[in-house]
């Protein structure tokens, strides 16, 4: 019996409070975790699920996402048959209905029909947990439903499982239906077809606003949290960068806090998270922040309940707070202190 | 086959018996190098970023990890559609199974691989060195002085140069004379054990070197030797810059120990010539709330609750609350227990130092300790014994 799934990754979503991270990605390639983008956590639990085929729906902005995910080849989605797929939306100006819009998948309705899986898996982009599908599908078959919604504390996960060919008849007979995405369909009773739910029990995060992003980001300083999302047999795939180990110089204080590789640490970090080639000079003091790739903060800064993004330049001496509710967030390749010095 | 004007012979298939326990069970260019490295990458990125896409890697001693580490060559970007990396290990032939005797032998057992190339030149590299160097200037330097022979030389203190192969050469840097760890040296040029040949006099020479049966089939002690003797042009060409050859425990700690040196020539965070390697694809590391992390370099997927002192700390490694390294190299996927204390010391792979062990080098001299299970079985005994 054919128990294979396809893997469908919706990021065609736009969501205002995303804003300032979104003004140059798309929400599926925010970064995550110092080393991560947040597709990578869906990507490499469909791939450790034994999932081979895999779909990306992309919107907005998805030149870093395409950077990010190449061939596909760090995910082992670089095959002869099957693999990644990339099918952007054609026409901008498709209504922005729930997650799963029909009209989008139609648009490349050939790869739903040349597959060969007999089940489908639809997810968003934004939410960052380490699942195992197949026992989501084997529940599946077992209940005999057709359609299973993965759902965590009573909140749904935006994650769907439900035969190729019933996808294909809502695609296709969206506009008698009036079911214009997966989500239309599971919140309405009028018709016949059998919802279950999958209780996941794991940490999960749901990446919606910048105060989700903060929270849940620093919440990964707690081991039990970072333990359930890294577990070593069903590791968490991105992008190698062959960043050299990190160095810390003799004056680096490094308490709590995650750091990826290639960073330079000679001053001060605590409860934070530090990605990738990041350099933190001496006497700078960094707290409750994050700090993206190749970011570079100068000497006798103080940074608190910040959020840096990539390649920013924080000049000597530059002082900036946010909060937990309302972190400061530093946009996206900007120069920080520029004037102050002059 | 496309012709290529430069392939590259690495040879890899050195035991290093000197490492000890290291390469018990791998080859001496796969042992473990600067916290995510092995002493392989530096050779091959070399090639990579001197845009030398042709590399064969002669492998014999404890081949699978090195096999399997090197792949198709795509971690140095070597994965390519004409040439790229071939691994070429000892083979059988109608006349029976010939073992690589000497350098030398192992470039003359594999003359087909580099014929299909038909290349101008070849480079012969070893992978047992840690330096940074740009092969396509040498190359240059090669055909701007008509040499037949190009050999790498750096210069060494006089006092070490009665350690090293040493090369006399002339005002026009043309060798004169080699002489393998001279008692009174003449000069302080050291080679490297990089060549470039050209194939025409390679191929020659591997010929007439195989034939010779009191040859040890060894460039230095045989081919270079006779090369010289036939009057034939061999230059030498001086390398300024980080060279290390990582031999002995002591070197490969103190090579480690050298990136630690904010002065050290060899910057592996300089983007213009990276070191590439097979990446392992972990977590980023977590520093708990107890650590203290100093003059390090800590590579991702290491959990630090002690406390890591001027050590360099591979992937995965597990530093367990109040214990403290210092002045070590910890390969991966250590476990540190609580409370040990661990001085100038060398930790392979996997191994788990139980908690409240103490090594001091007081015990040792001046050397540096290697670890081996070995010892930890015959500590935890004792500990038994003593309860």
């Amino acid at each position: 019996m054919n128990k294979t799934m396809l893997g469908v990754i919706d990021d065609t979503r736009y969501m205002e409070s995303l804003y300032e991270l979104t003004l140059h990605r798309s929400i599926a390639a925010i970064p995550f975790a110092g080393r991560y983008r947040l597709i990578d956590f869906v990507l490499s639990n469909m791939v450790n699920s034994g999932m081979q085929s895999i779909a990306i729906f992309p919107k907005y902005h998805y030149r870093s996402l395409m950077d990010h995910l190449g061939s596909g080849k760090n995910w082992d989605l670089s095959r002869k048959r099957d693999g990644l797929f990339f099918f952007p939306s054609s026409d901008l100006n498709i209504p922005a209905h729930h997650l799963g819009a029909f009209q989008h998948f139609e648009q490349h309705i050939d790869y739903f029909l040349r597959s060969k899986q007999k089940y489908a898996l639809i997810c968003n982009s934004y939410t960052v947990c380490n699942i195992d599908y197949e026992a989501v599908l084997k529940r599946h078959i077992d209940n005999q439903c057709d359609i299973t919604e993965i759902r965590h504390q009573g909140r749904s996960l935006g994650m769907f499982v439900l035969e190729t060919s019933l996808l294909l008849d809502l695609i296709a007979n969206r506009i008698h239906t009036g079911y214009n995405s997966i989500i239309d369909v599971v919140h309405d009773h009028l018709h016949q077809l059998k919802i279950c739910d999958y209780e996941h029990y794991g940490y999960v995060a749901v990446i919606d606003s910048i105060e989700s992003y903060f929270r849940h980001s620093l919440e990964l300083l707690n081991p039990t949290i970072w333990n359930q999302l890294f577990v070593k047999s069903r590791p968490i795939y991105t992008k190698v960068k062959d960043a050299p180990p990190t160095k810390y110089t003799e004056n680096a204080v490094v308490k709590n806090s995650i750091v990826a590789n290639g960073c330079m640490i000679e001053g001060h970090v605590e409860n934070s998270i530090i990605f990738r080639a990041v350099k933190i000079e001496k006497g700078t003091v960094v707290k409750n922040s994050i700090i993206m790739q190749k970011s570079h903060i100068g000497e006798q800064c103080e940074l608190n309940s910040v959020i840096v993004d990539k390649d920013v330049k924080v000049e000597n001496g530059v002082k900036i707070v946010g909060s937990e509710q309302h972190p400061f967030v530093v946009r996206k390749g900007t120069v920080q202190g520029e004037l102050m010095n002059q | 086959m496309v012709k290529k004007r430069c392939v590259a012979m690495l040879l890899a298939g050195g035991q290093g018996s000197r490492l000890n326990s290291l390469t018990k069970q791998l080859a001496k260019p796969a042992v473990p190098f600067g916290g995510k490295y092995r002493i392989i990458d530096f050779t091959l990125s070399n090639c990579s970023n001197s845009g030398i896409d042709t590399v064969g890697i002669l492998t014999q001693y404890q081949p699978l990890l090195l096999h399997s580490y090197i792949g198709i060559g795509s971690a140095w970007d070597l994965d390519r559609r004409n040439g790229g990396v071939t691994v070429l290990p000892p083979y059988s032939e109608s006349s029976g199974v010939k073992w690589y005797e000497g350098t030398a032998h192992a470039i003359y057992q594999n003359m087909n691989y580099i014929e299909q190339y038909d290349p101008e030149y070849v480079l012969i590299l070893s992978g047992d060195h840690i330096y940074k160097m740009n092969y396509a200037k040498m190359l240059d330097y090669h055909i701007a002085k008509n040499a037949d022979v190009t050999i790498s030389v750096i210069e060494v203190p006089w006092a070490e140069a009665s350690r090293f192969g040493i090369m006399n050469t002339d005002k026009e840097m043309r060798i004169v004379e080699f002489e393998e760890k001279p008692s009174a040296p003449k000069n302080n040029l050291a080679s490297m054990g990089i060549y470039i040949f050209n194939w025409s006099v390679l191929k020659e020479y591997l010929q007439i070197d195989n034939e010779n049966p009191s040859s040890s089939h060894d460039f230095g002690k045989d081919v270079i030797p006779l090369l010289l003797k036939e009057k034939k042009r061999l230059m030498a060409y001086p390398f300024k810059g980080y060279w290390k050859d990582v031999g002995t425990v002591k070197s490969l700690w103190e090579a480690n120990m050298d990136l630690l040196d904010p002065e050290c020539e060899l910057n592996l965070f300089d983007q213009s010539w990276k070191i590439y390697s097979v990446n392992p694809n972990q977590p980023p590391q977590y520093i708990s709330p107890d650590a203290i992390v100093i003059n390090s370099l800590v590579n991702e997927g290491c959990i630090i609750e002690g406390t890591i002192d001027h050590s360099v700390v591979f992937q995965g490694v597990y530093v367990q609350k109040g214990a403290i390294v210092r002045d070590c190299v910890i390969m991966p996927d250590v476990v540190i227990g609580e409370n040990a204390y661990i001085e100038r010391a060398i930790v392979p792979s996997e191994l788990e130092i139980p908690p409240g062990i103490v090594i001091r080098p007081s015990a040792f001299d001046d050397e540096i300790f290697l670890v081996t299970q070995e010892w930890l079985q015959a500590q935890s005994s004792e500990i038994v014994e003593k309860g």
